[in-house]
């Protein structure tokens, strides 16, 4: 029997700064077996280890379509992710999963796609835009909403930034809105201010939310009084977790009635799962 | 099902018969009050009569504080401490506490299967004892009162000895190996059975439905009475660590004292305890005493859908060893019918 805590090497290939405390991971599986085989769904996570100090979830941010290669978008929080920040090019780590469910984004085909971030809610949903962009045909308008409270702190800003131009041409629209900073020259207000700007069609659309789960209720609403399908709305969330795997009991979260494991049945439900269980947002 | 009886002359044959196949683990008196799983030299030292343990038979399969990796810093590697488990006998598991092993072995065995336990779950041979309940049990509530897999051997007592259920192949060889350690079950001996199971379930503190417990429960969150409760409770993790279902962990590295090295270990961790729900940056999902009073509550009521039971088997451990006095059942009775929590018919 394999040994599910069992870590795949991976090497630090490049790293690059996000913002002031946010930094982007580039990663390359040592084993060309793994490398070739491993891959995920958008949403999905991975344990990050590093030996002596612990593991951490983190989101996986770039396209599963790039084979052997993965990003992770890493803010500096505590014990483990300062450390991770000292990682250089070339410096080796361990990683397992991917885990969780993912987005639905076999669903998502014909659609039109609308993603809204929060802060660093953006990480998990560059994944999807990313993933999308690799299968433009397979899906119609796209729009995404990144947020911050400063221009300085919008993820992923200038890639974002750059590709405005082709973006609208491609039938995609990007929103980079921040709340509390006048010298920022673009949008501002919060995410669900700029929904009715979408390039989305409401009735045919999916729609994925992350950013901290207080916007989500306000969220939600806007996107219900904008005719957005409340069966095509996804969020995901977040606890603390030590396992990923529905063993640790950390990341149990619920009611009585609906009793879930982040790890493995979320990070990523519904608007009416989360409707229906106290306590999950 | 294949049953065979075995004699109350040759019980004591059999238990040292079963050291044969492993380690024997049975409970024995430790104290007063109080029963433990040891290790078995004297068969006679066991205890037939025991309700619950100190410590539920969870800690054969997932110990307090294991081991998991030795970890090479240097060089990035992680050296899985997958033991060689010998085979150990466990006897004298009363059904709840066999439901509660199926209920681990689904969490730990059925998706992303943990080796450390599925290593230990093979070598070990569970042998059930029938029992009669206290005022703490309510597992025929839970309807985990009567258990139909996961033992190898169950035994139910007779007023001359034990009716045995075969209950796997493991079973069978124990049985088809000692051939005069038992004999045919008689009519007298079906009788006695009878008897024993109307006696047992006459002797609960509350009977009836307790399936829709956890749409009261749901629904009842913000009565008053909880923050009373909850107001009582010391915090102590007393009910998880006792509980044969509760099977939260925490992580950590521990480096040597050159840094060269470092230990991967995990250890219980209970739900009931702050840093449970907390998380970087210093927010907290469960910050007030109520909030992790209740998540004990929610999470042991809820469905449990590999097995279509709760995860709670209502073995009563928690309230017997709770320092508060905090009486769970109680407190679900008070949410299933306000007012008249001691329904007992029968
Ligand atoms: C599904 C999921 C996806 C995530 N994706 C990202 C991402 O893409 N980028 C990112 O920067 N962060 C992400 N996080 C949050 C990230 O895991 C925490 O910031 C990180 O664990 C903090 O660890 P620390 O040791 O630095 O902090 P400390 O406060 O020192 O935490 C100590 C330990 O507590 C646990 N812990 C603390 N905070 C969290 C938390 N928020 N979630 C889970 N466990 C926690 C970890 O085991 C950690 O090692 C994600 C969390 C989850 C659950
Ligand atoms: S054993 Fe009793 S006092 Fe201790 S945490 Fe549990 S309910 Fe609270
Ligand atoms: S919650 Fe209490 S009664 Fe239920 S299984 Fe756990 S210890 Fe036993
Ligand atoms: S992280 Fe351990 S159970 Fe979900």
């Amino acid at each position: 029997m394999d040994n599910v805590y069992a870590l795949y090497k991976c090497r630090v290939l490049r790293t690059y700064e996000l913002t002031d405390d946010v930094r982007l991971f580039l990663f390359r599986f040592e084993n060309p077996e793994i490398a070739e085989s491993w891959t995920f769904v958008p949403g999905q996570f991975v344990q990050l280890s590093i030996a002596g100090m612990g593991e951490v979830p983190i989101s996986i941010c770039s396209s599963p379509m790039r084979r052997g290669f993965f990003e992770l978008c890493i803010k500096k929080a505590g014990r483990v992710t300062s450390k991770i920040f000292e990682l250089k090019p070339g410096d080796i780590v361990g990683v397992r999963g991917p885990y969780g469910n993912g987005f639905p984004v076999d669903k998502f085909e014909g659609n039109d796609l609308l993603l809204i971030a929060a802060g660093i809610g953006m990480a998990p949903l560059r994944s999807v835009f990313t993933y999308a962009l690799d299968n433009r045909w397979k899906f119609g308008n796209i729009t995404v909403i990144n947020s911050a409270r400063f221009g300085k702190k919008l993820l992923f800003k200038k890639e974002l930034e750059a590709m405005r131009d082709v973006a609208e041409a491609e039938n995609i629209r990007i929103i980079q809105t921040v709340t509390r900073d006048p010298d920022w020259p673009g949008w501002v207000g919060r995410a669900q201010e700029h929904i009715r700007h979408a390039n989305t069609k409401p009735e045919k659309s999916y729609v994925c939310v992350c950013g901290p789960p207080q916007i989500y209720t306000d969220v939600f609403n806007k996107l219900i009084e904008h005719g957005y399908d409340p069966r095509k709305i996804y969020v995901t969330l977040e606890r603390r977790m030590k396992c990923g795997v529905g063993k640790c009991g950390h990341c149990i979260a619920g009611s009585s009635t609906f009793l879930k494991y982040i790890c493995i049945d979320g990070p990523v439900f519904g608007y009416y799962d989360i409707i229906s269980t106290p306590g999950l947002i | 099902m294949r049953y065979v009886k075995l004699t109350e002359e040759k019980l004591y044959d059999f238990l040292e018969k079963l050291k044969e196949y492993g380690k024997l683990y049975a409970p024995v008196k430790i104290s007063d009050k109080f029963y433990d799983r040891k290790e078995i030299e004297n068969v006679e030292d066991i205890a037939f009569e025991y309700v619950r343990t100190i410590m539920p038979a969870k800690k054969f399969f997932v110990p307090p504080k294991e081991k998991m990796f030795d970890i090479d810093i240097e060089n990035g590697e992680y050296k899985e401490n997958v033991e060689n488990v010998e085979p150990f006998v466990l006897f004298g598991m009363h059904a709840c506490e066999i439901v509660a092993l199926r209920i681990l072995d689904a969490i730990y065995m059925d998706e992303f299967a943990d080796i450390y336990y599925a290593s230990r779950r093979k070598a070990g041979i569970i042998i059930g004892l029938s029992c009669l309940p206290d005022e703490h049990c309510f597992c025929n509530l839970r309807r985990t009162d009567f258990v139909d897999i996961g033992f190898d051997l169950f035994l139910h007592e007779l007023p001359d000895g034990y009716l045995i259920r075969v209950g796997s192949p493991k079973g069978h060889k124990i049985v088809d190996e000692n051939p005069s350690l038992f004999t045919q079950v008689t009519q007298k001996d079906i009788d006695a059975f009878r008897e024993f199971e109307e006696k047992r379930q006459k002797m609960f503190r509350c009977y009836g439905s307790f399936d829709n417990i956890r749409y009261l429960l749901e629904l009842t969150m913000n009565d008053e009475f909880w923050d009373e409760e909850a107001d009582k409770c010391l915090g102590c993790g007393n009910c998880t660590m006792t509980c044969p279902t509760c099977r939260c962990y925490d992580v950590q590295d521990i480096p040597s004292i050159d840094g060269k090295e470092a230990i991967r270990i995990r250890f219980w961790d209970s739900c009931q305890f702050r840093s449970h729900g907390l998380v970087a940056g210093g927010h907290n999902f469960r910050p007030t005493k109520k909030d992790r009073f209740l998540n004990r509550y929610v999470c042991k009521n809820s469905y449990f859908y590999p097995l279509g039971t709760s995860y709670c088997v209502g073995c009563g451990n928690c309230t017997y060893f709770c320092p508060a006095g905090i009486d769970f059942l109680g407190n679900l009775l008070k949410v299933r019918s306000v007012g008249e929590a001691e329904v007992k018919n029968g």
